[in-house]
């Protein structure tokens, strides 16, 4: 049995990561459920917010204000590169068949990750959390660290956004009626073209939100973006495509059973992740909360 | 027809004459076109014949070129022998690992089924990085080489030939028998097919484990003339290797596969031979290709021909 400071401590671990997944896994699925493309390349929007949250913070001298500028920088650096991808290459491949939209985004993978090495050079670089999030808090005679708290806490807020921009307002209207059925909502009036745009700049700008929220926490370099993607994909198949209640349940379950796995198995956490999806696929093949095909 | 012939003779014929100008380098590249072409030409039996979409082949190739590895490095028989039963085990071995992740992946279809494929290969990979004892982990494993006259590169490019050439003529004989004619079916209307009392399942299960065998039977050929294999062959950037041969190549026909994985390779030595920002040209490549010639480097006289006609519009999904 493991002490409860272990367990307490991997708990939090498993949250937080799950959090940072969750804001991958969102955007992937929002994009799927409207655009009904794959995008092999939200790994690498990821670590494009992650590499421009790099180089905001390292702008700005006052550590608060640049951490601030950095997640607001990473948002909407990638809700600007998401604009130019869609409205660029994947407009274009909407009527192709999938083979062509999967090796489009794939080849944005290649494109992105190497513009990243041109750019930011091969090394990895990190930002230093601001002195207020740098510490940790005691409850319970256990110690928490607040960056991990802060991390679960802005999932939450974003998570809690979601919700009330899906299930409130007009464009959540059409967005959830976009992934139910696009032609019929074409037929309505609405501007679907608009609204693809505005999908993708969104799942873009959540992935860079991401990146930015995780740039202290993790190595930011190349090489990033592929453990990312490899869980997004894995949680959006367990919560089911298209959902973003399921991409935040399958984003804890897959946070708390990596956290664990590494306790139980080491070095054997990425099999058991798969080993989750494999079950879920095999009995529940559209993800806990998807809907039929 | 007669036509068809004659080109396919003039093509064996300067298949049989090429290496004896090449030096040993170039020898060894029209090696890994031949294996890459039967593994691209495989993974589009289920593409374009069966609308398919593998996004996991990399796992059979891998297979069987793992299969091939641990065969050239066992010692309980003669090299020889082991060598010569070698094409067999590694289709068997391919074939048994296309039927357990078939058997799970073909109850879906579309970018389901991608995303299925995908997911096993990653599992594959990931056994092949961990299971050390039996992969070489991480450093893989090494020194492969084809017993006696075969390890030069002249006589093991023949071997590559007779066995890359025996893999497509079945393949072919597969796509144009009854079964690769209902294939075509199931990728039409499988709905159809299936009210017709056909068991749609088991028919995309067959396709996808001959599928397997064969592409097991490329990463066997190039296992052994590579010297090495990794994990890195299982990894994810593996998946698109084989679809990005076929489109370039034109998934319309049975041999575009084959043109585009020499293309591809060719194109894959010049660049990155250099600059080490092959995979920034390849992207770029494929992005060029998706847009501007959707139907791959055999579709271009098929384009050209209607071009008096009309604009040649991307391929629809409802159209295949």
């Amino acid at each position: 049995m493991q002490s409860p400071v272990v367990l307490a401590r991997q708990t939090l671990a498993g949250v937080s990561n799950g959090m940072l997944l969750f804001l991958i896994s969102a955007g992937l699925s929002l994009i799927f459920g409207v655009l009904r493309i794959l995008n092999f390349a939200h790994g690498a929007l990821f670590m494009f917010g992650a590499l421009i949250a790099v180089s905001i913070a390292g702008m700005i001298p006052d550590p608060l204000a640049g951490f601030a500028a950095a997640l607001a920088g990473g948002a909407a650096g990638l809700a600007l590169l998401g604009g130019a991808i869609e409205s660029g290459l994947l407009r274009r491949v909407y009527r192709a068949p999938h083979e062509m939209q999967l090796l489009l985004t794939f080849a944005l993978v290649f494109i992105l990750g190497d513009a990243a090495k041109l750019i930011w050079g091969r090394e990895e670089h990190s930002i230093s959390m601001p002195q207020m999030l740098a510490g940790s808090a005691r409850a319970f005679g256990l110690v928490f660290p607040l960056y991990r708290l802060f991390l679960i806490a802005a999932g939450m807020v974003v998570a809690a956004g979601l919700w009330l921009m899906l299930y409130r307002t007009r464009w959540g209207i059409f967005i959830r009626a976009a992934t139910m059925d696009r032609e019929m909502l074409a037929a309505l009036g609405v501007n679907t073209r608009r609204l693809f745009t505005a999908v993708f700049m969104l799942g873009a700008a959540l992935a860079g939100l991401g990146g930015a929220l995780a740039a202290p926490v993790v190595a930011v370099g190349p090489g990033l973006h592929v453990q990312v993607l490899i869980d997004g994909f894995v949680v959006v198949v367990i919560g089911g495509l298209g959902s973003v209640l399921g991409a935040f349940v399958a984003s804890l379950l897959v946070g708390l059973v990596n956290a664990f796995g590494v306790l139980a198995f080491p070095g054997l956490a990425v099999v058991l992740t798969f080993a989750c999806m494999a079950i879920v696929l095999v009995v529940r093949p559209r993800g806990l909360l998807g809907t039929a095909e | 027809m007669k036509g068809q012939y004659a080109a396919l003779l003039a093509a064996a014929a300067a298949l049989l004459v090429l290496p004896l100008g090449l030096t040993d380098f170039w020898i060894f590249i029209a090696i890994e076109v031949l294996a890459f072409a039967l593994y691209a030409v495989s993974f589009n039996v289920l593409l374009g014949y069966g609308g398919m979409l593998s996004f996991g082949h990399a796992a059979f190739f891998g297979v069987g070129g793992y299969t091939a590895a641990l065969v050239a490095r066992q010692s309980a028989v003669a090299p020889e022998l082991a060598f010569a039963c070698l094409p067999v085990i590694a289709m068997l071995v391919s074939a048994a690992a296309a039927l357990v992740i078939g058997f799970f992946a073909v109850r879906r279809s579309g970018i389901y089924f991608a995303m299925l494929t995908f997911a096993f290969q990653m599992l594959l990979y990931t056994i092949a990085l961990k299971a050390t004892p039996l992969t070489g982990g991480d450093d893989g494993l090494t020194g492969l080489k084809p017993p006696g006259a075969l390890a030069q590169p002249l006589p093991y490019y023949y071997f590559a030939l007779l066995m890359a050439g025996a893999g497509l003529y079945v393949l072919h004989c597969v796509v144009n028998s009854p079964f690769g004619y209902m294939l075509r079916a199931l990728r039409a209307s499988a709905l159809r097919v299936q009210h017709l009392g056909v068991n749609v399942r088991a028919h995309r299960l067959a396709a996808f484990v001959v599928s397997g065998a064969f592409a097991g039977l490329a990463g066997a050929i190039f296992a052994l003339s590579n010297g090495n294999i990794f994990p890195g062959w299982l990894d994810w950037t593996a998946s698109a290797t084989p679809v990005v041969m076929a489109v370039l190549g034109g998934t319309a026909s049975f041999l575009g596969p084959a043109l585009g994985a020499a293309v591809y390779v060719v194109l894959e030595v010049l660049i990155s031979g250099r600059t080490e920002y092959w995979p920034l040209a390849m992207g770029v490549i494929i992005v060029i290709l998706i847009l501007l010639m959707p139907e791959g480097l055999t579709g271009l006289w098929r384009v050209a021909r209607r071009a008096g006609i009309r604009a040649a519009p991307l391929p629809t999904r409802e159209a295949r």
